[in-house]
């Protein structure tokens, strides 16, 4: 009996050792985390505001014409986004149709055909790749992907289908330099590949294996099971690492600068030089001044507005995905 | 000392086994292993035309892995081999010869959990049946319809054919996928643990199932479950260790099992 007393006893000294949460710390606390999720608003929100307020006057200036007008004259002050979204669409859709087929490959591969010893430095050398600094993926695209493209693929591609209907105008190059639309889209594609393949393996590695047995339990050969069970199953995240490189490719500067051959001119071409938003910017910024600074942020604006609606098909596209 | 009454209870009424029953399946000295681990260890053990077989004995003594050998679903995985004979109506499932999606569609199986593929209820069951034989929509129709009936599932499936089969229940799922193998009509069904994720209800109606498709296919079940194993075979074979201790109709091993070792598992006191 007195030993139970003495240890409720110890009991209530152990608990008053303890110090009572402080109210005033708790609410700091509080305060420091909502305040940390506010400052991104807070960024986000002066980032916009700032671009809309430097690019108004162009809006102004150019009303919808400045989507619609391919013209980009300085002398003149005529400035108009065509081009450069056109260019900046096509590289990243080039990137995309190269790029998500062998990242799906190597998903697929990773997580279903390779041996185990082999698994390790595959994976390793994709993440590798991924974080070659982009300024690299220019230099090597300019000076050694280029020449090559240009004399290997260009000149003999443009050889046999010049004057055919639509492929001789689509993949024909006038000047063969190696630099233009298809050749930033395929510098694009390298770069987007070890995202999109590390994202889709890891998300096939998530499927549960009885799912896979079960597949492979009725019979499907490899290559049903992953047609008709895994890739669906994972579906809405392959969307979603689609999506993150799709992000990647519009934004992407550096490299694309160096190999889209930055000019003001809408081919129909793929081997044509062109601009992308974010090389032009990158081009004109250091020696921009009045309605040209205006005009760049207006298309600051605007790659702004393309990269919100990539994100808005994102979310729609895996909410029916979910739901299907 | 005679098994536990409440064993003897649940094994009245049941099907008698039916021991003349044409020999299915039958397994001659196999050795299984993963890796350097000896798995099943020298198992002959025969499984009856049109009789439910269950297996039983204590995790890891090897009865999922049996299981796992007669549709070579254990060669997914490279470490993993078998030696010895698995007959499947005379041809031995193990020569390296043996077409696996062939040999997969003769003997169907189903899972611990259910694991419908992400599709429609209607191509669940159709998926299977796609893979092997081009038929006419009319007659695809006909067979999904059977296989869900087969399964006691097309009354509540009949009216949202092109919902996604996730969306069912976890009972339904399981039935559905059992609808998805008696599609394909194969020879022989596995059962691996196939209630263990399911409530008493949904495992009831399973069990029911199992009875109903005695009539048409053999069956082999997996399970931890031996009230479940005395309900529904009409053989049980107890392993332990990956070893076969005893096989013989279900009524003996529970009623009257020859071997010590067995009436110690049946009797709960070790396991």
């Amino acid at each position: 009996m007195t030993a139970l007393t003495q240890s409720l006893a110890l009991a209530r000294e152990t608990a008053s050792v303890r110090k009572g949460p402080s109210k005033g710390l708790d609410r700091a606390f509080q305060a420091a985390s909502l305040g940390s999720a506010l400052l991104v608003l807070l960024v986000l929100a002066g980032i916009l505001g700032s671009i809309i307020y430097g690019g108004w006057p162009a809006f102004r200036e150019f009303g919808f014409g400045f989507i619609t007008s391919s013209a980009w004259n300085i002398g003149t002050e005529q400035y108009g986004a065509l081009v450069a979204v056109i260019g900046t669409l096509a590289s990243a859709f080039l990137a995309l149709l190269i790029g998500v087929p062998i990242s799906l490959g190597i998903a697929i591969y990773l997580t279903q055909l390779c041996p185990g010893w082999a698994r390790k430095p595959v994976s390793m050398t994709i993440e590798l790749l991924a974080s070659v600094p982009s300024i690299i993926y220019g230099m090597w695209g300019l000076f050694i992907f280029a020449p090559l493209f240009a004399r290997f693929v260009q000149t003999p591609v443009s050889n046999v289908f010049e004057g055919l209907p639509i492929v001789g105008s689509l993949l024909y190059a006038r000047v063969p330099s190696g630099v233009g639309i298809l050749t930033a889209g395929i510098i694009l594609a390298i770069m987007i590949v070890p995202f999109v393949a590390s994202i889709t393996r890891d998300m096939l590695d998530q499927i549960p294996t009885v799912l896979r047995e079960s597949a492979y339990g009725i019979g499907c050969t490899t290559w049903e099971v992953v047609r008709h069970v895994l890739v669906p199953q994972a579906s809405v995240s392959i969307i979603g690492a689609v999506m993150l490189g799709l992000g990647r490719a519009l934004g992407e500067t550096m490299a694309v600068t160096f190999v889209i051959g930055n000019a003001n001119r809408l081919s129909a071409s793929i081997f044509d030089p062109g601009s992308t938003i974010a090389s032009r910017i990158a081009n004109e910024f250091n020696e921009a001044d009045g309605m040209q600074l205006n005009a760049l942020m207006a298309l600051g604006c605007l790659l702004f507005v393309i990269t919100f609606i990539v994100l808005i098909i994102a979310r729609l596209l895996t909410r029916r995905a979910k739901l299907a | 000392m005679s098994p536990t009454t409440s064993m003897s209870g649940q094994l009245a009424g049941r099907n008698p086994a039916n021991e003349s029953a044409p020999v299915r399946i039958a397994v001659k000295d196999l050795n299984f292993y993963y890796g350097q681990f000896h798995g099943l260890k020298n198992v002959n053990l025969n499984f009856h035309d049109r009789q439910v077989t269950a297996l039983i004995g204590p995790s890891g003594c090897g009865k999922s892995t049996l299981l796992r050998t007669f549709n070579r679903i254990y060669s997914l995985y490279p470490e993993q081999r078998a030696t010895g004979e698995i007959l499947l109506d005379g041809q031995n499932v193990l020569d390296p010869k043996v077409d696996l999606n062939e040999l997969r569609a003769r003997v169907g199986m189903v899972f611990q959990k259910p694991t419908p593929f992400p599709m429609s209820i209607y191509d669940n069951v159709a998926f299977g049946l796609r893979l092997y034989e081009r038929l006419p929509k009319s007659e695809l129709d006909g067979r999904v319809e059977d296989a869900l009936r087969k399964a006691a599932l097309w009354d509540e499936v009949k009216d949202k054919m092109k919902q996604a089969g996730t969306g069912l229940s976890g009972g339904q799922q399981q039935r559905l996928c059992i609808a998805r193998s008696v599609a394909q009509r194969p020879e022989v069904i596995l059962f691996d643990e196939p209630t263990s994720a399911l409530d008493p209800i949904s495992t009831g109606r399973i069990e029911e199932l199992i009875e109903q498709l005695r009539s048409e296919f053999t069956i082999v079940i997996v399970t931890h479950n031996m009230q479940q194993a005395a309900r529904i075979s009409q053989f049980t074979a107890f392993m332990y260790l990956g070893e076969l201790v005893e096989f013989a109709p279900t009524t003996k091993i529970f009623m009257n099992p020859d071997q010590r070792q067995t009436q110690d598992y049946i009797t709960g006191r070790f396991g």
